[in-house]
């Protein structure tokens, strides 16, 4: 390769350009998945770029690399410092998300987050021929700077900022009233800054290592609100009379600005018998004090005295405590044992505003009073385990464990005990062969269970509220009492040195036993395998497979204020089962000079939701009835392939020219937004509303693309 | 110190060492590799201590004995750190915790992945560059990962994913596989801690808070990967139902059907419930505000 020295610095490098071409290309409106985290377009691309240039000792080294410059998604980083005492590093990363390339919208965004009908509102039918919109997506600006110095080897300090701008919109619904009522979907505004920045300092010496370290974290939104015109205000004819009736616009809020402070320090010390002591101490804040919106923007009631704030903002205020003791022993060589203590303190600090009356549906004044609980909680981890090398190439391990909640009284269950055993294998009989099985029961068990936990904290002096709130035979299933076996089981053959097998197995079962309703039990398993063959440098191969499923099955009950009966429960199983595989291959046809690759993706996942009633519901009127009865839910599938193929030519010593083709394959059935106009007209069944509400009809569309590339690559050193 | 120039090697090896250029003298190839590696520059080229200049006995152990007895694997006591050498896992990670015990290794000594006795040379690969960055034994941080946890390399490649498969992000944006203070060796102090480094906007405090989002994302999300929008564990409405089965907003066995459909096309629950995470409008506590 060629030799290269810039004002006594040596250089190498690498730079790959090329030219790529659709031959089959997305339409625009089936784009969306195709483009969602990548930008892919016709014409000259920059695949990488590397430049190093550094001191004839070595001492002294600067980097400069990149990819896709130009893109959307472009990448490029600098890095430059002194071997082994300091470094400077930058990198700037862009990332376009795509969520949607097909939209339709009515409203017209007057101002950024505010959106304006006709003051006639239009028919409803006319939004399904409404503007397409520009691609929704949100672009990430990542920057991120660091720097950290090695004053010895022992002791170094480190301090990098990041940044992350977030630019877009996504999808957002405004709604005028609920249940019941209609609701708008437009766009939320996103102009958000994330200031990131961290100091580390680490001392080590080969008996004792401390950590020091500040994180500061500043979140500013630029947008507060979203603000939309009601498409049946006043839309006679169109909307149903209560839709009518409601307000002329609606506004909702946006995230607040925010920000938080965490400091924390990090020990571990070496004592004698082959004992490790570890801790640490951590204190995080978290603030918040954005000024509150107007309860609402409705004309009609924006006076009403009740809506009056009782403060400005939350002053916000949740402070965390956590800290970490482990200890770790070797008293002979072939035992481990093992001790961790861990507390979790999460402190809710932040005022508890009392607010007279809530518009919640943004068209009538709720007169109840509104109390906003703050909600936190403390958790306690500790594990105790052992492990014995039986013989050298086996050994056991035992242990327990135990996790302790203890939540705010806002929560149903304010304190559940969880107990864990574990036992595990470790072997390797043969020096091509390991195996690890693990198996892990755990109970967890709550000391009571208040179901109207949350109506009481929130809502004051609402008597009705229990009466129509949560059923009492709900168990929610964090809080729930649950019973789980976990067994995990995984192979690795090296029968030789250049083939690797890997089988693995994994299997979890959740019992929420004591659950009347709610979710009742979960089954998780999946198995693969994975084989690795690299005979020689002149060729590899790899590929894998693994199915996974999981399958849920809950019991609920549809329930009125006056009507709560047993046979008006249902059941749903839902069931996702999830295929991929992966092959990959590389050789050479003339080593050094002529060489090929070829990769593949597929995945394929299933999803089912099958839902039934354990017995006909009977007890309630015709309607009543009807409401109660499940209704069929078709699967939904999705599927995604991909295959590379590479031809590289190797020439004159630095140059590599490579022909690459591309082909993905994307195929998505969803019921539930296969045919999702802006518009979906539904007439009014017995006592029911008929389908009013607007969405932008964003879906993703299944797509194929074939592209076909040719880079050259130049090598320098 | 570094800060009045690099350590030179010494002209003589301690006693029952023999020196990198006795090394060399056999393993030429591996040394040729070593050495443009940025741990081999360090040693070879600018050690900072008398242990940095030990070079390959640094790690291998004194060749001494090896180079007497006249070479061979495993002769003469050297660790070779290969799949098959004799010398506990322990033993040889302890090699590697002379020098690296600082910083995100702290604390490595009762990891999980420490208990289960994994090398350190089963995720990097020091002798040569495979990786761009850290080491590693395979070209990417999802493959080195991947090689033992298969299924969650396999669930990247579900249609609702974080950017892994892309490049934008790796293992370790989440994860510290040398060990943490937290669980599953998260690099936060929590999971929410973890989602909020990029997702800030969901961190508050809320006016009004969401329980389940306070307390755990994972009680909603997987961030691996799932065939659900945005992460979802399950399919909507049936995550949200499991948690409110309530009469003012009945708890309908909602299904394909004409009363159903608003409730179940687009984004279901969340038509109406935008602020799921929490909401800061003072009439925000179902957070439809």
């Amino acid at each position: 390769a060629a030799q290269y020295t810039l004002g006594g610095m040596r250089l190498e490098g690498e730079v790959e350009t090329g030219a790529r071409f659709f031959l089959a290309e997305p339409s625009k409106t089936r784009a969306a998945k195709f483009q969602e985290y990548k930008d892919v377009d016709d014409g000259l691309f920059l695949q990488r770029f590397y430049l190093r240039a550094f001191t004839a000792d070595d001492a002294y080294s600067t980097e400069l690399a990149g990819a896709e410059w130009g893109s959307e998604n472009q990448n490029f980083s600098l890095t430059s410092g002194r071997l082994g005492v300091w470094q400077f590093n930058f990198e700037w990363d862009q990332l376009r998300h795509v969520l949607f390339t097909n939209t339709r919208m009515l409203a017209v965004e007057a101002n950024r987050g505010v959106f304006v009908l006709p003051t006639r509102r239009p028919p409803l039918a006319a939004y399904n021929s409404a503007p397409e919109q520009d691609d929704i997506s949100v672009r990430w600006d990542t920057a991120r700077m660091g720097w950290q110095y090695s004053f010895t080897p022992d002791f170094a300090v480190k301090a990098e900022y990041t940044r992350i701008r977030k630019d877009g919109d996504r999808p957002f619904g405004i709604v005028f009233g609920s249940p019941g009522n209609n609701f708008l979907q437009v766009l939320e505004p996103i102009e958000q800054t994330t200031h990131d920045f961290r100091l580390q300092g680490t001392y080590a010496t080969e008996r004792w290592q401390l950590l020091f370290s500040y994180s500061g974290s500043v979140f500013v939104n630029d947008e507060r609100r979203v603000r939309a015109d009601n498409p049946c205000f006043a839309n006679a004819g169109q909307c149903s009379a209560s839709d009518v009736g409601g307000p002329a616009s609606g506004q909702v809020s946006l995230p607040p600005s925010n920000m938080a402070h965490t400091f924390s320090l990090s020990g571990g010390a070496n004592l004698p018998m082959r004992t490790r002591i570890n801790g640490n101490v951590t204190y995080s804040l978290r603030l918040q004090n954005d000024s509150f919106l107007p309860q609402t923007i409705n004309d009609t009631i924006r006076n009403d005295p009740q809506l009056r704030l009782p403060q400005r903002s939350l002053n916000g205020n949740v402070q965390i405590f956590t800290a970490l003791l482990q200890a770790v022993t070797r008293p002979w060589t072939p035992l481990t044992l093992s001790a961790k203590y861990r507390l979790y303190d999460q402190n809710e600090l932040s005022d508890r505003p009392i607010f007279d009356g809530v518009v919640p549906n943004d068209r009538t004044v709720n007169p109840q009073d509104h109390r906003a609980a703050r909600l936190d909680y403390t958790k306690h981890n500790v594990d105790l385990d052992a492990r014995y090398q039986l013989v050298q190439p086996l050994a056991v391990a035992v242990g327990t464990a135990w996790e302790r909640w203890d939540r705010s009284k806002g929560r149903e269950a304010n304190t559940t005990d969880e107990f864990f055993g574990k036992a595990a294998l470790d072997a390797t009989p043969t020096d091509w062969l390991q195996a690890r099985l693990t198996y892990r029961p755990s109970f967890r068990r709550y000391d009571r269970y208040n179901t109207f936990a949350r109506e009481n904290t929130i809502v004051i002096e609402d008597v009705a509220a229990e009466a129509t709130g949560q059923s009492k035979l709900l168990r929610k299933f964090d809080e729930a009492d649950r019973d789980r076996q976990r067994v995990d089981f995984d192979l690795t053959f090296t029968p030789t040195e250049t083939v690797t097998i890997t089988p693995t197995f994994s299997y979890r079962w959740d019992d929420f036993v004591g659950s009347r309703l709610g979710l009742q039990n979960e089954t998780s398993w999946s198995t693969g395998i994975d084989l690795n063959f690299t005979p020689n440098q002149w060729f590899s191969f790899s590929t894998g497979y693994m199915y996974e499923k999981n399958d849920q099955h809950q019991r609920q009950r549809q329930r009125t204020a006056t009507l709560d009966v047993v046979d008006f429960d249902w059941i749903s199983h839902n069931v996702d089962t999830v295929q991929t595989a992966h092959t990959a291959a590389r050789g050479a046809i003339i080593p050094s000079i002529l060489e090929w690759a070829i990769g593949a993706n597929w995945s394929y996942a299933l999803g089912r939701v099958d839902t039934r009633n354990p017995v006909n519901p009977s007890s309630g009127t015709a309607a009543q009835n009807a409401t109660a009865s499940a209704k069929p839910w078709p699967a939904f599938e999705d599927q995604l392939f991909r295959v590379d193929v590479a031809l590289k030519y190797h020439f004159a010593k630095a140059w590599t020219a490579t022909l690459g083709y591309a082909w993905e394959s994307f195929e998505k059935k969803d019921w539930r937004t296969d045919t999702l106009n802006p518009f979906v007209p539904v007439p009014s069944t017995a006592g029911l509303p008929g389908q009013t509400s607007i969405w932008l009809g964003g879906d993703i569309k299944s797509y194929t693309a074939h592209i076909i590339g040719a880079t050259l690559a130049y090598r320098f050193e | 110190s570094p800060s009045s120039g690099p350590a030179q090697a010494p002209a003589e090896p301690p006693a029952g060492y023999v020196g990198a250029e006795t090394c060399k003298g056999c393993h030429e190839d591996a040394f040729r590799q070593f050495e443009t590696t940025k741990m081999g520059r360090l040693f070879l080229k600018h050690p900072r201590n008398s242990k940095e200049s030990l070079a390959c006995e640094n790690c291998h152990g004194p060749g001494q004995k090896h180079v007497e007895a006249g070479g061979g694997k495993g002769v003469g006591g050297m660790i070779t750190f290969a799949k098959n050498d004799p010398t506990p896992v322990a033993q040889r990670n302890a090699m590697c915790l002379t020098c690296h015990s600082k910083g995100d290794r702290i604390f490595w000594r009762g990891s999980p992945h420490e208990l289960r006795d994994v090398a350190c040379t089963s995720c990097h690969r020091v002798m040569q560059d495979v990786s761009p960055r850290h080491q590693l034994a395979k070209p990417t941080q999802i493959e080195t990962c991947g090689t033992c946890h298969i299924q969650k390399r396999a669930q990247q490649m579900r249609s609702s994913h974080m950017p892994l498969r892309e490049g934008k992000l790796t293992c370790t944006s989440c994860h510290n596989p040398h060990g943490t203070v937290s669980q599953s060796l998260l690099k936060e102090a929590s999971v929410n801690d973890s989602c909020f480094t990029c997702h800030a906007e969901k961190r508050g405090p809320f006016l009004w808070q969401h329980a389940p989002q306070n307390e755990s994302c994972l009680n909603c999300h997987d961030p691996h990967g799932s065939n659900h929008e945005r992460m979802l564990k399950v399919a909507k409405p049936r995550l949200c139902q499991q948690c409110h089965n309530e009469t003012q907003h009945p708890t309908n066995p909602y299904g394909r059907d004409a009363a159903s459909l608003k409730f179940m096309l687009g984004r279901q629950c969340l038509n109406c419930h935008v602020n799921i995470h929490g909401s800061n409008h003072p009439s925000g506590f179902a957070f439809t505000r």
